[in-house]
């Protein structure tokens, strides 16, 4: 049973690290506390069931769909909220984030109402001797891991990627270097939250969504892009794989609630040993 | 001269503006205005205890772990042990005192701020919710948990066991809460800590080269902000007899202090409390007179509201409006 909670547990890991990258990279570029990221994946499962069980729209097409919706909401909160504030404190930014999360939430709650929302999709459960894995999340995985490779080659190999990374290293220099901040926090913002849909689609099978669904999900990104460090993306991979498992193996053996207590030990617990994260590097102050 | 009859003026209008929200519970038309005014001058008292912290920078979330921890502690010790709430509240508040120090010295000692100390904060409220819902047991997860009512007493007991049968009782204690949060903040004002508070606030590196206990000033800090807001916890759930691990405890209840405080005006001392009237007068607005329905859309509205605020008016309703009306008496003096 230990044995098919780790590898469940590994699986779960996979997509959190999807879900973390695209976090990982708006906090690290942007520098702000993208509050709603969690809600981006729920506006994303919401639309994808709209649009599969409301107007019996294909699977894959109505995942594009989502993304597209996913990214253009994201945009839209970045130049009505996120531009205005750049400058702003932290305090402000941080609120104005929160509250952007408060509407969406309740936007969803408006308009779906408060119940389970699912789309019937049953795929197998494959069996290896006493191991069950069930498909949805080997497919989740695998595309995870597929989506993650293609973030990684577009950070390293394009002008763009670089340019990304150049302005969370340092902001100034970056600017020096001719490369235009606000463009690069657009693309920077529409590439996070695609990752956000791309993840919702993954879910589809997993999960029903209600509108409660986004909070947890934003909170583990943060305490994965937290204990992986701030901007370091195989840290965060490292993370999500320990935060998925410890999740899965507690709440397998204890309660699903129990999972959740404890990633969010384990984050106290790291934080404290290592404020800069696992594998980050950070001028303590 | 002139100046001197503003001044008088003004503390006689202050005056009566106290003789009228002391004598209010007996004027007062219907109970339903009494119960409005008793939660926002709890919630009053809980957002400005939250603005000790957040006007130097401490963006905490998780005021609404402390509300949960001290007002579940205080309920099942009156529940399973009858022991009597004052009590209670003691050894809820202890806890409490214990759980800020702790997470507080953790934070500030090993350099956890800005962001770090948002989500980590955002971290430990949610925790201390899950483990409220998963003791389920005893405190009666997600579907909240009831306090055992004991029926109509002498006034005496009625303090004693924080039950009152006429809302006058807890309006006072609501009221007294307040005071001395309020004071509390004149005091923080006033003192050392003040100036220390300032420059940490400021620029933290620069003000632990000179020589301040960074960690000794930002732990206290937190546990007087956690302390009050436990206390305020306490009085809410005893007077509305229930208590709720996710409207109470969670990270929304965290966040709605938090609202509350920036509407006002966090950096002055009547902004959290102007904040926290001005929001639940609109919920209770739109709940009476739309209905339970369109609560949504209330919600929503208010978030936009929260959003226009903070990037046309980053001081808060109240500061806004001191810093117009400062410039303007500046203006008449010279």
């Amino acid at each position: 049973m230990i044995l098919n909670a780790i590898l469940n547990g590994i699986l779960y890991g996979g997509i959190l690290a999807l879900l973390a990258i695209g976090l990982n990279l708006m906090f690290g570029v942007v520098q702000i506390v993208h509050f709603f990221y969690g809600q981006l994946l729920m506006i994303g499962l919401y639309i994808i069931y709209l649009l599969v069980v409301g107007m019996h729209i294909p699977f894959f097409l109505a995942c594009l769909i989502a993304v597209a919706t996913v990214v253009a909401v994201n945009l839209l909160s970045h130049l009505m909220v996120v531009n205005p504030l750049l400058k702003a404190p932290l305090i402000n930014q941080f609120l104005a984030m929160a509250a952007v999360m408060v509407i969406l939430e309740n936007l969803c709650l408006v308009i779906f109402g408060a119940t389970y929302k699912g789309i019937p999709i049953i795929l197998p459960i494959l069996k290896i001797a006493t191991i069950y894995i069930p498909i949805s999340r080997l497919i989740a995985f695998v595309g995870s891991m597929f989506f993650a490779g293609l973030i990684y080659l577009f950070l390293k190999k394009t002008y763009i990627g670089l340019a990304i990374q150049a302005v969370s290293q340092d902001r100034e220099i970056a600017s020096f270097m001719a490369i235009n901040q606000r463009l690069i926090y657009i693309i920077t913002m529409a590439l996070g939250a695609a990752l956000a849909g791309i993840t919702a689609a993954f879910f589809v099978p997993i999960y029903s969504v209600h509108p409660d669904f986004g909070g947890p999900f934003t909170v583990i990104s943060f305490v994965i892009v937290v204990l992986g460090g701030m901007g370091n993306l195989p840290g965060g991979f490292l993370a999500a794989f320990i935060i998925g498992t410890v999740t899965m193996i507690f709440s397998t053996l204890l309660s699903s609630e129990f999972g959740a207590i404890s990633a969010y030990l384990l984050f106290l617990l790291i934080i404290i040993v290592r404020p800069q994260g696992l594998l980050g590097i950070r001028a303590r102050t | 001269m002139n100046l001197q009859r503003n001044v008088l003026l003004k503390k006689s209008l202050l005056l009566l503006i106290l003789i009228l929200i002391i004598l209010f519970p007996l004027l007062s038309p219907s109970p339903y205005l009494t119960h409005i005014s008793i939660l926002i001058l709890i919630w009053s008292s809980i957002s400005t205890a939250w603005s000790y912290m957040g006007r130097f920078g401490m963006v905490s979330l998780c005021h609404g772990a402390f509300i949960g921890i001290a007002a579940y502690i205080t309920a099942i010790l009156f529940n399973y042990y009858s022991l009597i709430p004052l009590v209670g509240m003691l050894i809820g508040l202890l806890a409490v005192i214990v759980v800020a120090g702790v997470s507080g010295y953790a934070c500030f000692r090993f350099g956890i701020i800005g962001h770090y100390f948002a989500i980590t904060t955002l971290v430990i409220t949610e925790l201390v919710s899950l483990v409220i819902i998963v003791c389920r047991d005893i405190t009666g997860g997600r579907l909240g948990y009831t306090i055992n009512s004991i029926g109509p007493l002498p006034l005496y007991k009625e303090i004693i066991y924080l039950q009152f049968v006429d809302k006058t009782g807890f309006y006072y204690l609501a009221l007294v809460l307040l005071l001395l949060t309020l004071y509390i903040w004149r005091k923080i004002d006033k003192g050392k800590t003040m100036v220390g508070l300032t420059a940490i606030g400021d620029d933290e590196e620069a003000s632990s080269c000179i020589g301040l206990n960074i960690v000794r000033y930002k732990t206290a800090m937190f546990v007087i902000s956690a302390a009050i807001t436990g206390v305020g916890g306490i009085l809410y759930a005893q007077y509305t007899m229930y208590l709720n691990p996710i409207t109470m405890v969670g990270a929304g209840a965290s966040l709605s202090i938090v609202f509350k405080s920036i509407l006002g005006g966090m950096f002055t001392l009547w902004g959290p409390t102007i904040g926290t009237l001005i929001i639940i007068a609109m919920e209770e607005y739109v709940r009476v007179f739309f209905g339970a329905e369109y609560i949504g859309w209330s919600i929503i509205g208010y978030g936009i509201t929260i959003i226009i605020l903070i990037i046309f008016f980053p001081q808060g309703i109240y500061g806004t409006l001191r810093e117009v009306l400062s410039k303007r008496q500046k203006h008449r003096i010279y």
